[in-house]
């Protein structure tokens, strides 16, 4: 297979004008000669899912926490017998995953027990395990929160010194705060994966259960069996309903501020002088935190920046939420209406079943999975929109601090540095106080490498790396690998073609056929979300990834296509709620397609096809 | 439609209880329009038409030769069985039907003619055998069907086509071997509107590649069914989900030939798709899934998986264009013993094979 297409590790070569990336990553990051037949025998892909753009060094860490943490939950902790961890490595700023090859048989056997002692054990307790799963995670989300950032005083105040010394200062606060949100950081993800390999596993169990019975079920009808409406991830939305409901109940004076074109702080400011407005802004403070602890993107990204501040999005929503109620429309969904649909569905399917034992089968599985599959769907929430959004806050206050005294040059610059990189900036910054009055720091050096990387990350997005590296496996057992990347041989496939192809030579995408239904009609491709205001009336979305922060776009569009995420993912479940036809996880859609292209979206079959070409360029 | 007949009975008034009196084919047309599918329109000639028929035979003497001619036959003797078989409908078909049958089929004819709205329809004239002595449903196929029969002269002598078919060769071998009576046997005829293809095809409700019955598989082409049966075209492909009543699957294929009625030359003629329609879907959406919606309501009438056949009348507007000209037990699957799938397994079992398994990722 190599030799068709996929180039080995140290094979590839990047342009000249990326020479030195690697600089900014941790050495284990890199492909190394050491490690050569090692990384050389494994099967690398690019993984559009958790990273469709370059990498900022400082957002590597949550890929640095669950590279950990995934693995370690396969491999000592439940033990799934045969999956090994995911890897993980970076090629000219792109992020390439692996799913490691299976252990030793002997290893397998041995894993296998402890699986079934404690993988069988919080199958049966789930209930309770996540009560207090949520309870100590938003505990661990509190104590980032109350992490202060010191300020570095010219003098420590007395209260400090008298009447007894408290014998560690504004320096080591600094440090101890900083180690104190990475160990944070570690630890949260550590708890993401305690029951997703599990809710994946019991996921794929039913999937496969259904698939013996129903040999030709669509992957979309299995999602719609087990996907959830009480969905944590769906909380903001609602909230918004709520609070637009909530606006016209309070009379035509809110309704007309929040409808205004001014911006989010104006509108609070104006609310707030009277007594209809106070009371709006009471509910509006109430829901802030968490619900709008939402990221506007996947949660992976400091750019992509959360509700909290950019508060200009979840405003627009209101707005829109606003005029769809007063024309009459409902805004909210329907719970009830799609908990009973999904009754109904599950219980046609299992009247279909012929035999006692089978029925008895499905049921076990069907329980299983509707159990702790809830997991899957709320931990994203709490994890990567949640916990994300306070980190990154937090991260923000360091950068305020590196400018305030001249380390940096941005607040946000502190991204480009990665979290290994960033102690050494506060030790800096903290011997140069230490040593006293006009002590100079390296600040140049650091802004100078800002500079530098700033131009690197540019260059990283004109180049395309190859979609897979190294030698296509024989079999693959790691649960993420097959659920969340959907590795099968036809994927495997599209990536050798995608190593030949050209983005204007492919007429045709495969992804996940995640919402029945086929329409044509024309692409408009949106990257990031502040574009899209740009999406017209019938058009069909073509974007890297959706969440709830683009939820209003769904009664425009009448077809959607991302690039990453799965049958569970925002879009697949919105699509199929509106009745549109999707097709998530394509990987290279926003790629290949362009705004004007007209395009078929079998959301039957997961395929996109590119009609025609729209003559703009 | 008057109770005060006696020779014919609309499809309106018979069940599956009515076998006796008009036979298996015409009664099985009655129970599903009763049933609410929508069949063509038409309607049966009882078993009592042609007693009365036969009897009236006995006044010519006609009876009484054709039971010597028929009494003495060797079964295994093929040329004396053809021989015999044509010399006994000939006669059967010579015979002059009793006044009062002829007058009620005429006026049958007519209103079937006035319900549609079309002067001198065609329909077609089929046997409807009593199923005593058929046990087989290949026997059935044997008895006659006769398509695109247009005027009243026409029908008139088809209906006794199928009245002597009971004498065919294969008949008469049969109740010869089996020594049934060839004279407790009768036979009705259901005379049913031709369906004006535009479209036509079969529909399984269950999916014939592996089983599945959650899903319904529609098999679809241009014109009459006649394209599909005989191969020679490789029809449209839909699938649609029973549950969810979504189609998850469609195949449009290139049609090149098909089959259509010519009223010119009151024939069906065989010849090519137009260009424009080859590669059109020979369906529309609304007309999949309603046909997915008559064939879930079919199998639960019946209790059973069922074959199809339908068709898509070009004279109708949606949703009366949409007809179902014949259904029968699906026996492939079916028949296949139900053997439990996944068997006794526990939801841990299920897990555990889950967690051992390695997705095997195929060589290209």
């Amino acid at each position: 297979m190599t030799d068709k297409g996929f180039p080995k590790p140290l094979e590839v070569e990047v342009p000249e004008e990326l020479r030195g990336w690697e600089e900014m990553y941790p050495p284990h990051y890199i492909f190394s000669k050491e490690r050569e037949e090692w990384e050389s025998r494994q099967f690398w892909y690019l993984d559009k899912i958790h990273a469709p753009d370059p990498m900022y060094p400082w957002d590597l860490i949550f890929h640095e926490a669950w590279q950990i943490a995934l693995a370690q939950y396969n491999t000592r902790v439940f033990c799934i017998p045969p999956a090994q961890g995911v890897a993980q490595r970076l090629v000219g700023c792109y992020f390439y995953i692996c799913a490691v090859e299976p252990p030793s048989e002997g290893t397998i056997a041995k894993k296998a027990e402890l699986f079934q002692k404690r993988a069988f054990h919080a199958f049966e307790h789930y209930d309770d395990l996540y009560e207090k799963w949520e309870k100590k995670f938003r505990d661990l989300g509190e104590s980032v929160r109350e992490i202060g950032i010191p300020d570095l005083p010219t003098f420590e105040p007395d209260e400090r010194v008298i009447p007894v010394p408290r014998g560690y200062y504004s320096s080591y606060d600094l440090m101890e705060a900083y180690d104190r949100v990475i160990n944070a950081i570690y630890k949260a993800w550590q708890y993401h994966f305690e029951y997703l390999n599990l809710s994946y596993l019991a996921y794929l169990t039913f999937a496969d259960t259904v698939r013996k019975l129903f040999p030709g079920i669509s992957e979309s009808t299995i999602g719609k069996m087990v996907a959830g409406a009480y969905v944590v991830m769906f909380r903001p939305e609602e909230e918004l309903a709520r609070l637009a409901r909530l606006a016209i109940s309070l009379g035509p004076k809110v309704v007309e501020i929040l409808k205004s074109n001014m911006k989010p702080e104006e509108k609070l400011e104006e609310l707030s002088k009277f007594h209809e407005g106070r009371e709006w802004i009471h509910s509006f403070e109430e829901v802030r935190d968490p619900w709008f602890y939402v990221s506007c993107g996947s949660g992976w990204f400091h750019y992509e920046g959360s509700w909290i501040n950019t508060l200009e999005v979840p405003f627009e929503y209101l707005r829109s939420y606003i005029d769809r109620i007063e024309r009459g429309e409902k805004v909210e969904r329907d719970l009830e209406a799609i908990d009973e649909q999904r009754a109904k569905l599950v219980e046609e399917y299992r009247n279909l079943i012929k035999s006692d034992e089978d029925r008895q089968a499905f049921d076990e599985a069907y329980g299983i999975c509707r159990k702790i599959y809830t997991y899957a769907e709320n931990h994203l929430f709490w994890v990567e929109h949640w916990f994300h959004t306070i980190i990154f806050e937090k991260m923000r206050e360091f950068g305020r601090l590196f400018v305030r005294y001249g380390m940096l040059d941005k607040v946000d610059d502190i991204f480009l540095f990665n979290r290994f990189e960033i102690p050494m900036i506060i030790e800096d910054l903290v011997t140069a106080w230490a040593l006293g009055e006009n002590v100079p720091t390296r600040a140049a050096y650091w802004k100078q490498k800002a500079e530098k990387r700033k131009k690197l990350l540019e260059a990283a997005k004109n180049w395309t790396p190859p979609p897979a590296l190294g030698t296509v496996p024989e079999e693959i057992a790691e649960p993420f690998t097959v659920m969340l990347w959907g590795i099968t041989s036809e994927k495997v496939a599209e990536w050798i073609k995608g190593v030949t192809a050209r983005p204007e030579d492919v007429s045709e995408i495969k992804g996940f056929a995640a919402s029945a239904g086929v329409i044509e009609g024309k692409a408009r491709v949106i990257r990031f979300l502040d574009e899209i205001t740009a999406v017209q009336e019938g058009e069909i979305l073509v974007c890297p990834t959706t969440n709830p922060s683009w939820a209003p776009v769904f009664t425009k569009i009448k077809a959607a296509v991302t690039d990453i995420g799965g049958l569970t993912s925002h879009a697949a479940i919105v699509c199929r709620e509106y009745g549109l036809p999707a097709v998530t996880g394509t990987g290279i859609s926003t790629q290949v397609i362009k705004t004007g292209d007209i395009i078929r979206v079998d959301g039957d079959k997961g395929i996109v096809t590119i009609v025609e070409r729209s003559n703009q360029e | 439609m008057s109770n005060k007949n006696r020779y014919i009975k609309w499809f309106e008034e018979l069940d599956k209880d009515s076998i006796p009196k008009v036979g298996g084919k015409a009664a099985n047309l009655g129970e599903m329009i009763n049933a609410g599918f929508p069949i063509p329109p038409g309607f049966a000639i009882t078993i009592d038409a042609f007693e009365e028929f036969l009897e009236s035979a006995r006044r010519f003497g006609k009876k009484a030769k054709i039971v010597e001619i028929i009494s003495k036959i060797d079964p295994k003797n093929t040329q004396e069985l053809e021989d015999t078989s044509a010399f006994v409908r000939e006669i059967i078909e010579a015979t002059p039907v009793p006044e009062e049958i002829v007058e009620e089929i005429r006026r049958a004819y007519q209103e079937l003619c006035r319900k549609i709205g079309i002067e001198d329809v065609a329909v077609a004239v089929r046997s409807s055998a009593t199923a005593e002595d058929v046990p087989d449903a290949s026997f059935a196929g044997q008895q006659d069907t006769y398509l695109w029969i247009s005027r009243f002269e026409g029908v008139m002598k088809h209906v006794v086509k199928c009245w002597s078919s009971l004498y065919s060769p294969r008949a008469i071998a049969y109740r010869a071997t089996k020594g049934f009576s060839h004279w407790d046997v009768s036979i009705g005829v259901a005379v049913q509107k031709m369906v004006n293809s535009r479209s036509s095809g079969v529909m399984f409700t269950l999916n014939p590649t592996h089983g599945d019955e959650s899903q319904i598989v529609i098999e679809a082409s241009w014109g009459l069914g006649e394209a599909i049966v005989s191969g020679s075209v490789t029809p449209d492909r839909f699938v649609v989900d029973k549950v969810t009543m979504e189609i998850v699957e469609r195949t449009v294929s290139t049609k090149l030939y098909w089959t259509v009625y010519d009223p010119d030359k009151g024939s069906v003629i065989h010849g090519e798709v137009p260009e424009e329609l080859r590669e059109e879907p020979s369906l529309t959406d609304q007309e999949i899934i309603r046909l997915a919606e008559i064939g879930k309501k079919i199998e639960k009438h019946y209790g059973t998986p069922q074959d199809i056949e339908w068709a898509i009348d070009d004279d109708l507007p949606f949703p009366e264009n949409v007809f179902i000209t014949q259904s029968r037990p699906e026996t492939v699957w079916s028949k296949k013993k139900k053997e439990p799938v996944i068997g006794k397994k526990s939801g841990y079992d299920l897990i555990m094979n889950r967690a051992l398994t390695r997705y095997k990722v195929p060589k290209s």
